[in-house]
């Protein structure tokens, strides 16, 4: 198998006494589609946001293309990036597709897909906003470009963040449950986006409540219960007469 | 109607104009430096930084200006060692004196709106500035300040003109701005009421262009918020299409 683009050990995470995370162990290799699953509180969330270190791990060791993020414990105990430097490298890798968006309101689209291209990876203006534009046609809104988001319905502003997270050349993106926030006439708008991206061979780690999604796009489900991984596979396995007895409850609502 | 002394009283309180523009002008720039030098100490997470921050809001917002004016222009003199320091030549001018006063009263007001302004910028757009690589002072630059300025602006605006209405307690420490210059015409003619109305006519005049230009400002830093359709537009489409 190739080399795993995102490589979780042992993952644990606390809230104060509230243990989220009980010990994950997760591989995503190049070009493959995961898609996480579980209840609400089931730590799905938490565990996308601790790889790229919006959350800090209470322990356990992540890897992102081969590279160990660096912790060490502070003065209280808890655990923190050890290099500030290291860990915005590996963000401007690791591109991330929000709930609620969360485009800058003040840029316009255009402005929006560009800013970290220019201002964190330090690229040519004039090159950048000749892809943002190919990548906003490719998402759909190219006639968008100068239009705020305020402006914008909901699935074309995941969309925009859709082409914003792509303009970085990532090695992985992770989206966060990028359809939960939509109205359900446009999550299918947002969808066909997804499908696209994972046809072309994309690494995407995808927290969802799409059951159709996770079926018949996915690569691999990885269903969590209470912080921990209940099972995991092919969509086909976990979906069909192997799965667990709790994710069929779970899918059975 | 006495045209004639209306048009002569008009004349000479204009001459005010540039001191108390000058005044609102240094003071409201020296302000909003130790403002945002205040609202960082006050947001920042080391204990004695915020302390003080906070007590030098406290007391400012406190007192009244016209007693901060009187301490700094006749406090400083009382020490020996301010008198003969550098600092002398400076702060025995009213001139400065004044502008001292005005920069560190705007300063803590200011101070609590850009607080406010940057407690306003809704934290995923600031996640989603970590989330790309920004480095945090790439995401104070690009994202928060900019939406803290937008967020504040209607309120430093209403600082602003309370500062070009402030500068009249100037007059106490004897500069000529519009107000000094109409107590002198009053103590000359007795003529209270007239003097008076051409002097807040002014002073509001000034204040109209003022909030104008605020106006504008906001107007040109925040192009999305004007001309928000209710709808989005693929419902309007559908609609369309049902007619």
């Amino acid at each position: 198998m190739s080399e795993a683009v995102i490589s979780v050990r042992d993952l644990h995470k606390n809230f104060g006494s509230v243990e989220v995370l009980k010990g994950i162990f997760l591989d995503a290799h190049e070009g493959e589609v995961v898609s996480i699953l579980g209840a609400s509180g089931s730590g799905k969330s938490t565990m996308l946001r601790c790889i790229n270190m919006l959350e800090t791990p209470s322990a356990g060791e992540i890897r992102v293309s081969g590279e160990v993020i660096a912790l060490r414990r502070g003065r209280d105990g808890s655990m923190r990036p050890a290099d500030h430097r290291q860990v915005e490298r590996i963000r401007s890798r690791v591109a991330m597709v929000f709930q609620n968006f969360n485009l800058w309101s003040h840029r316009t689209v255009l402005e929006n897909v560009i800013e970290a291209p220019v201002y964190v990876q330090k690229r040519k203006r004039a090159e950048c906003v000749e892809e943002a534009l190919e990548l906003l046609a490719k998402v759909g809104i190219a006639e968008k470009r100068d239009q705020y988001p305020a402006h914008l319905s909901g699935g074309q502003q995941q969309r925009a963040a859709i082409a914003r997270a792509l303009a970085m050349h990532p090695d992985v993106m992770l989206f966060d449950e990028p359809t939960s926030a939509l109205d359900p006439e446009l999550v299918g708008e947002v969808l066909r986006v997804m499908q696209g991206l994972a046809a072309e061979g994309r690494t995407m780690l995808v927290v969802t409540h799409e059951m159709g999604f996770a079926r018949n796009v996915s690569d691999r489900v990885v269903f969590l219960h209470r912080g921990v991984i209940d099972m995991q596979g092919k969509p086909e396995d976990v979906f069909g007469a192997a799965g667990s007895q709790r994710f069929r409850k779970f899918i059975s609502g | 109607m006495d045209f004639r002394f209306f048009a002569d009283t008009l004349l000479r309180l204009s001459g005010g104009i540039p001191l108390t523009l000058l005044l609102a002008l240094i003071s409201c720039a020296i302000g909003a430096v130790l403002a945002l030098c205040l609202a960082a100490m006050r947001l920042s997470k080391i204990g004695p930084l915020a302390f003080l921050a906070h007590a030098y809001v406290f007391v400012y917002r406190g007192t009244p200006l016209l007693v901060q004016i009187f301490l700094v222009y006749y406090g400083f003199g009382q020490f020996p060692l301010v008198r003969h320091s550098f600092l002398w030549p400076i702060l025995r001018e009213p001139f400065w004196c004044a502008i001292i006063a005005l920069s560190m009263n705007t300063g803590a007001y200011a101070s609590e709106i850009i607080r406010g302004g940057i407690l306003s910028v809704p934290h995923g757009q600031v996640e989603a500035a970590r989330a790309c690589g920004m480095s945090r002072l790439t995401q104070f630059r690009r994202i928060v300040m900019p939406l803290a300025i937008r967020q504040a602006l209607p309120a430093y605006g209403t600082e602003i003109i309370l500062m070009v209405k402030a500068t009249s307690l100037a007059s106490v420490i004897t500069l000529m701005e519009i107000t000094g210059i109409a107590a002198e015409i009053i103590s000359e003619t007795y003529r209270v009421i007239e003097v008076f109305v051409i002097a807040g006519a002014l002073y509001l005049a000034i204040n109209f262009i003022l909030t104008r230009i605020v106006q504008i400002v906001e107007r040109w830093l925040t192009p999305y918020k004007r001309g928000r359709s209710v709808l989005p537009p693929a419902a309007s489409v559908d609609a369309g299409e049902i007619a």
